[in-house]
């Protein structure tokens, strides 16, 4: 193939037969006749010396549209590889060749190789575009603009708006396409057309519209015209869509530069995103003044009507790119409104509402249709207006809108239609995602966005119709759920997934539910306690006659609903009781008839029944239990025992006024019924973890979420630690056995709550005492069975295994709570399990299991004491973890497992990676102790060298790690984290290394440039760029520096090896001139480049002559030699090394690879 | 916990048993377990419920330690599964027999001459190519419910 395009003649036949090649190769391709062969001949059309000629006669002659299209995509790639060896004139003439080329064979009838050209020349467009003048680029446009007006013909139109559609994408950062220049690049591009062309586009978009209207409505749907009217309402909407930047001040612009590919005000809105469309006021005549809107409400109204018959128009195309532009001319504001306060908005937005009204009302009557075949998509794009309406406006203004042009009030027309989704999703009685299904996310949504104003400052009070609309739908919406709850109580439970995984995904939907209760506070709360009463009803007078598993799962629904109505998520913060309903039933004077403190009792009143085994098994299933505890837990991180004083900075006398909040806030307080509750609370963990044997998501739930709420605060342990409930879930817990049945993890996390506790006592004596005694006897336990003389053949039985797990977990759970204040009893407790430790290393070193269970616990347990040792201290923990890493290397390093199975071999593959991983962990938090150190001796004399210690453990456990393990992501992330850090902190270190140590570090470290991770890359080459200054510097100051290590050496055979300076030299240019790498690399990889050259100037010399003299064409040999004089002359680089100096190499290396990255790499 | 130390050691002097029960909610992955009569190792476990207001149910997938092959199970999480005693002896490896057996060393300086070479073919070599180079070798034998196998060899290196 080669030797046939490099043949010398440049005349027809030979573009002939390139022609024909390149349509067999076509359609061999379509055929799938070795289509390997066809795709490398594609492919070596690139190479050819004469592309441009070659692809234009393709283009202009094949009869096959495959390769037309493929020559399109050569002249692209070639185009933006080469753009800087061009000639000003090529680059022009291939750029107006493809304006040309598409309003020439507008008519013909390969779409799809039309808009191959068009976006080719967009985007050769966009890769000129700062090169062009100002003028040239105005001659290529008013080309293209004469086409969208008309004047060559409806077909050329069509063409010349796809064209701009192709450039607006183009120069929008979000959608370009990549050519491998800087970020800056495109943001210039973006501004300069959006400065100077984007407001003329989107008038010539309306002029084509213009045009065709009359056709349009005159005649049927499928002439061209109505493609036109098509495209050009696309462009529009394409156009409203762009990142307005201008209108914005210079503040918003200057942080936003990075981020682009966001918009300026984005409100992520739950599902449905809500964009902002804010072109500033130069786009006012444009959109607003010009009665543009009118037009385009009354074009789709008439064509709505004209097509009353139609079932499919709705769905048409034309149909749907008209209702998304006027979705996001709904979505409007900003400077483009003059400030009058929101008057015109508000016209605006009663003009537009007007349009769509018949798109949504009347929802009975729609729903209907709907029902019986009509599309959908009109009232969903109905939804999407309201949704956008009411992000603009405050629910009072909001409400108003529609009051102007009808007798109802906007939220009326939102509950209405909210009602009428929820009885259509009803009667659907399916699980499958319905129309019903997505206009009630995007209602929800809308509700969402009145009740809860995404920015603080907005009035946000509700007229009344609103408070009688929410309570109205939620309502509703609670009658759905739990009919939806009692029809699916049968299914199989298998697809139900983890309880937490399903209800983090009805989350959203819930807090909406959530806002919709509040609002309306008064009837929502009565009516959820009520439909509790009587569904306890039902199950106490059914029990044993009737199946109750449709009331439990109508109960498990509610506790969901309620527990979001009643207290919002901590996420590890103390929630406070909403403001709606401590602000509400202001007239209710004693606690105890507080709608809250009723609906909360009752609730706590039936959970406490599952302590009575009887009562438990006759109707408190796993997965009710799940929800109870789940309320549980949610309920008392805002109830119980609230901080006395709660948000009280507005003064006390606000307090006062209010009894009603008050009694709310004190009812389940420290000093009223909070002991007694959290006692109930302590005794239903208790019994989940004990009598529901198995039921490990229940077990879950207890140990993860609802006892780490009851420990989270110190006041509440206060009262914990004298509960008697509490002292026997200690007592078990330290004591029993029972608790060896939770699964391992449940083990640890139990542990944790247990000893945080802890922070309960009085003072720090009597924490470390309670520590003492939950984990005395777990320690001697250990201590005894790790000396029985008959361990050797005790240990391996199950349930030894089984114990020693269960333990070792325990002391990595009570090791993880490690805190100031029972620092020390944890810090006894790890130096007396010490020797076991490593005694039961031995003997397990073949149960994987215990092994990596021992490994955790040693790296908790360091990680949460290292920073409080003292000097002394610290030389006992880490010649610990010295005898630790060197005993499981012993047991590891040679060592090979024989199996037939390759499932248990990649297990055990996997397990290793797991070890190593938290060895790594365990070097990792060694070396904090050097960056934080809390203890308060500072005598240098004791002090271990943590440095040292974490080089000579790095020795130990690199040989262990294979480049097969580094495959896993995890350990070579942290592997190379921890290599990196100590090259950068200890580079002088490195020089004391022995041979064989380096010489592993220098071969990770080149297995890690080549990594396809850049976080990877980029740490290497920080570890690389440290250790060259290193060296250089202290070269300088006429020290040894890395030493034999810089300058080679003879090795064991004799042969000569290269220093690692000069090998990662080589290997870094090579890099950065022939292979593939991400953009991003390209400013540490100068960092790490410029101290390697100012070592190895000789070096670097030699391997700059060999690149020139490989290159044969003189022009490139002579520009080649150029860039390499300029990358290390040119803005007055000296050579020492300093952050200017470094910046500039930075500098000088993006020109120099822009220079001749392109030839180096086709050559 | 002294209760605890006592069934331990009682347990210690049964020694023989071959498997011990345990609740099938504790038995993680990467655990042992016996099924369908063959001592396996958990390399998955998933939990269902029967029902939505049903008992949990684990449902394993093992692989047989001896033959590699793969089992599954369920059974009702509060339920007791059997868990196979496994044990690990590592031996030095003397001399391997023309016939397909091997010679051990034994802690107490007797020799262990009825175990056989595995037969699959790359296991094979690996041993033997080991020790034919003359590597001092310690091969790790696995034992459970009455059948014993080489698992493991591990080169301790030229003393």
């Amino acid at each position: 193939m080669q030797n046939f395009f490099n043949g010398r003649p440049e005349d027809l036949v030979h573009f002939q037969s390139t022609m024909q090649t390149i349509e067999h190769a076509c359609s061999s391709i379509q055929m799938h006749t070795n289509p390997a062969v066809a795709e490398a001949t594609i492919l070596s059309l690139r190479q050819s010396p004469q592309l441009y000629q070659t692809c234009k006669f393709i283009l202009e002659n094949s009869q096959v549209a495959n390769a037309r299209f493929q020559a399109a995509a050569a002249i692209r790639d070639v185009a933006i590889r080469e753009w800087g060896i061009l000639s000003a004139d090529d680059k022009r003439s291939l750029v107006s060749f493809c304006l040309c080329f598409v309003i020439q064979h507008a008519s013909s009838p390969d779409a799809y190789v039309q808009g191959k050209v068009s976006a080719v020349g967009a985007q050769l467009m966009k890769r000129g575009w700062l090169d062009f003048m100002e003028s040239e680029q105005e001659a290529f446009l008013s080309e293209v603009q004469m086409a969208v007006l008309g004047n060559h013909g409806v077909a050329a139109q069509f063409i010349g708006i796809n064209f701009l559609e192709s450039m607006v994408s183009e120069f929008s950062p979000a959608t370009s396409t990549a050519m491998g220049l800087p970020r800056e690049f495109h943001e210039q591009c973006r501004a300069s057309l959006e400065l100077h062309y984007l407001k003329k586009f989107y008038c010539w978009a309306q002029e084509a519209a213009f045009s065709v209207t009359n056709k349009v409505v005159e005649c049927d749907s499928s002439v061209l015209e109505v493609k036109v009217c098509d495209a050009a309402l696309r462009l529009m909407f394409q156009i409203m869509n762009w990142d307005f930047q201008l209108s914005k001040n210079a503040h918003e612009r200057a942080i936003n530069v990075f981020s682009s590919g966001l918009r300026n005000y984005v409100v992520l809105l739950k599902k449905s995103e809500c964009i902002l469309v804010q072109p500033g006021s130069s786009w006012r005549d444009v959109l607003i003044s010009s009665g543009h809107i009118g037009w385009l409400l009354s074009l789709y109204g008439t064509l709505r009507q004209k097509s009353s018959f139609d079932t499919y128009w709705l769905d048409s195309p034309f149909a749907v790119s008209a209702r998304q532009l006027i979705i996001q001319l709904c979505s409007l504001t900003g400077t483009i409104f003059p400030s009058d306060n929101g008057q015109m908005q508000e016209l605006h937005l009663v003009q537009m509402l007007s349009g769509i009204i018949q798109w949504i009302h009347p929802p009975d009557i729609i729903s209907a249709a709907i029902e019986n075949g009509k599309s959908e998509s009109e009232l969903l794009d109905g939804c999407r207006v309201l949704l956008y309406i009411a992000t603009l406006t405050t629910p009072m203004v909001f409400d108003k809108l529609l009051k102007s042009i009808s007798p109802l009030g906007t939220l009326s027309l939102l509950s209405s239609l909210t009602c009428e989704v929820v009885k259509a999703r009803m009667a659907e009685n399916t699980k499958e995602e319905t129309w019903s299904w997505y206009a009630r996310d995007i209602l929800l949504d809308t509700w969402t966005t009145i009740l809860q104003p995404p920015d603080i400052g907005k009035d946000a009070e509700l007229p009344p119709e609103g408070i009688r609309a929410s309570a109205c739908v939620f309502n509703l919406i609670v009658e759905s759920e739990l009919k939806d709850a009692s029809a699916s109580a049968f299914d199989d439970g298998d697809d139900s997934g983890l309880p937490q995984a399903s209800i983090s995904a009805m989350d959203e939907r819930l807090s909406s539910y959530a806002l919709l209760a509040r609002a309306a506070v008064d009837v929502t709360i009565p009516l959820l306690t009520k439909l509790f009463s009587e569904r306890f009803t039902l199950l106490y007078h059914g029990r044993g006659t009737s199946d109750p598993t449709c009331t439990l799962e109508e109960l498990y629904s509610l506790l969901l609903i309620t527990g979001h109505v009643l207290a919002d998520d901590g996420e590890g913060e103390t929630p406070l009781v909403p403001e709606a309903l401590q602000a509400h039933f202001v007239d209710i004077l004693e606690a105890k008839q507080h709608p809250v403190v009723v609906l909360s009792c009752s609730i706590i009143k039936f959970a406490e029944q599952s302590l009575d085994p009887e009562t438990r098994a006759a109707y408190f299933s796993p997965r009710l239990m799940e929800a109870v505890i789940w309320f549980l837990a949610r309920w008392s991180d805002t109830y119980l025992m609230p901080l006395e004083g709660g948000r009280q900075s507005d003064g006390d006398c606000q307090h006062e006024s209010q009894p009603s909040k008050k009694a709310l806030l004190s009812f389940f307080g420290e000093h009223n019924q909070g002991k007694l509750v959290l006692d109930i609370i302590v005794k239903i963990s208790m019994t989940t973890l004990v009598s529901y044997p198995g039921e490990t998501q229940l077990q879950e739930l207890t140990c993860c979420l609802l006892l780490p709420a009851v420990v989270r605060r110190k006041n509440v342990c206060a009262h914990l630690v004298t509960l008697d409930s509490w002292h026997n879930l200690a007592n078990a817990f330290a004591n029993g056995r029972s608790l060896f049945s939770l699964t391992a993890t449940h083990q640890r996390s139990l542990a944790e709550n247990m000893i945080r506790s802890a922070a309960g006592m009085r003072n720090s004596e009597a924490s470390n005492q309670y520590v003492r005694d939950l984990m005395g006897q777990m320690t001697s336990y250990l201590v005894d069975i790790s000396s029985d003389s008959n361990l050797k053949s005790i240990a391996q039985q199950p349930d030894a295994i089984l114990s020693v797990s269960c333990l070792l977990e325990r002391l990595r759970g009570a090791a993880r709570a490690s805190q100031p204040r029972t620092q020390k009893a944890i810090f006894e407790m790890g130096i007396s399990v010490m020797k076991p430790i490593l005694t039961l290393l031995e003997i397990y070193k073949h149960e994987s299991a215990v092994v990596y269970m021992l490994l955790k616990f040693v790296v908790d347990w360091v990680d949460g004491q290292i920073v409080f040792l003292e000097a002394k201290d610290t030389t006992i923990v880490v010649s610990f973890c010295m005898q630790l890493l060197q005993l499981y290397s012993s047991h590891n390093i040679g060592k090979i497992s024989l199996s037939l199975s390759s499932s248990l071999l990649s297990e055990e593959r996997t397990e290793k990676y797991k070890d190593l991983r938290a060895l790594l962990q365990l070097l990792k938090n060694l070396c904090s102790k050097d960056l934080v150190d809390f203890s308060s001796d500072s005598s240098e004399a004791e002090r271990t060298d943590i440095a040292q210690v974490v080089y000579l453990g790095l020795h130990i456990v690199t040989p262990l790690i294979s480049l097969e393990l580094l495959k896993y992501p995890k350990l070579c992330r942290d592997y190379f984290e921890l290599l990196s850090h100590m090259l950068e902190v200890y580079p002088e270190k490195v020089a004391q290394l022995n041979n064989e140590a380096f010489a592993h570090i220098v071969g990770t470290l080149d297995f890690g440039i080549h990594h396809q991770d850049t976080e990877i890359v980029n740490m290497c080459l920080r570890a690389l760029n440290v250790l060259a200054s290193y060296h250089y510097k202290e070269r300088g100051a006429g020290k040894e520096g890395l030493g034999s290590h810089a300058a080679g050496m003879m090795d064991q055979g004799g042969k000569w090896q290269e220093g690692i300076l000069s090998r990662f030299l080589q290997a870094l240019l090579q890099l950065l001139l022939f292979e593939d790498y991400s953009t991003e690399l390209v400013s540490s990889a100068a960092d790490a480049l410029f101290p390697l050259i100012l070592c190895e100037q000789g070096l670097y010399q030699r391997l700059g002559h060999e690149l020139i003299e490989r290159q044969m064409n003189p022009q490139l040999k002579s520009r080649l030699a150029n860039a390499l004089q300029c990358l290390t002359s040119s803005n007055e680089l000296s050579s020492t090394l300093d952050r200017i100096n470094s910046q500039k190499f930075r500098k000088n290396l993006y020109a120099f690879l822009g220079e001749v990255r392109g030839f180096l790499r086709t050559m | 916990m002294s209760d605890e130390e006592h069934h331990f050691e009682s347990k210690a002097d049964a020694g023989a048993s071959k498997t011990y029960p345990q609740q099938a909610g504790t038995i993680r992955k990467s655990g042992y377990i016996v099924i369908k009569g063959r001592p396996c190792k958990v390399v998955e476990v998933s939990t269902s419920k029967t029902g939505k207001h049903g008992h949990a149910k684990c449902h394993f997938v093992a692989i047989d330690i001896f033959n590699g092959k793969k089992l599954e199970d369920i059974v009702p999480s509060s339920h007791n599964c059997d868990v196979p005693h496994v044990n690990r002896t590592d031996y030095q490896l003397i001399d391997i027999s023309e016939d397909g057996f091997v010679s051990l060393l034994t802690e107490n300086g007797n020799t262990k001459d009825d175990l056989r070479l595995p037969t699959d073919d790359s296991l094979l070599s690996q041993i033997k190519d080991g020790f034919g180079e003359g590597k001092d070798l310690v091969v790790s034998v696995m034992s459970a419910m009455g059948e014993e196998q080489i698992c493991g060899l591990k080169d301790i290196g030229p003393k």
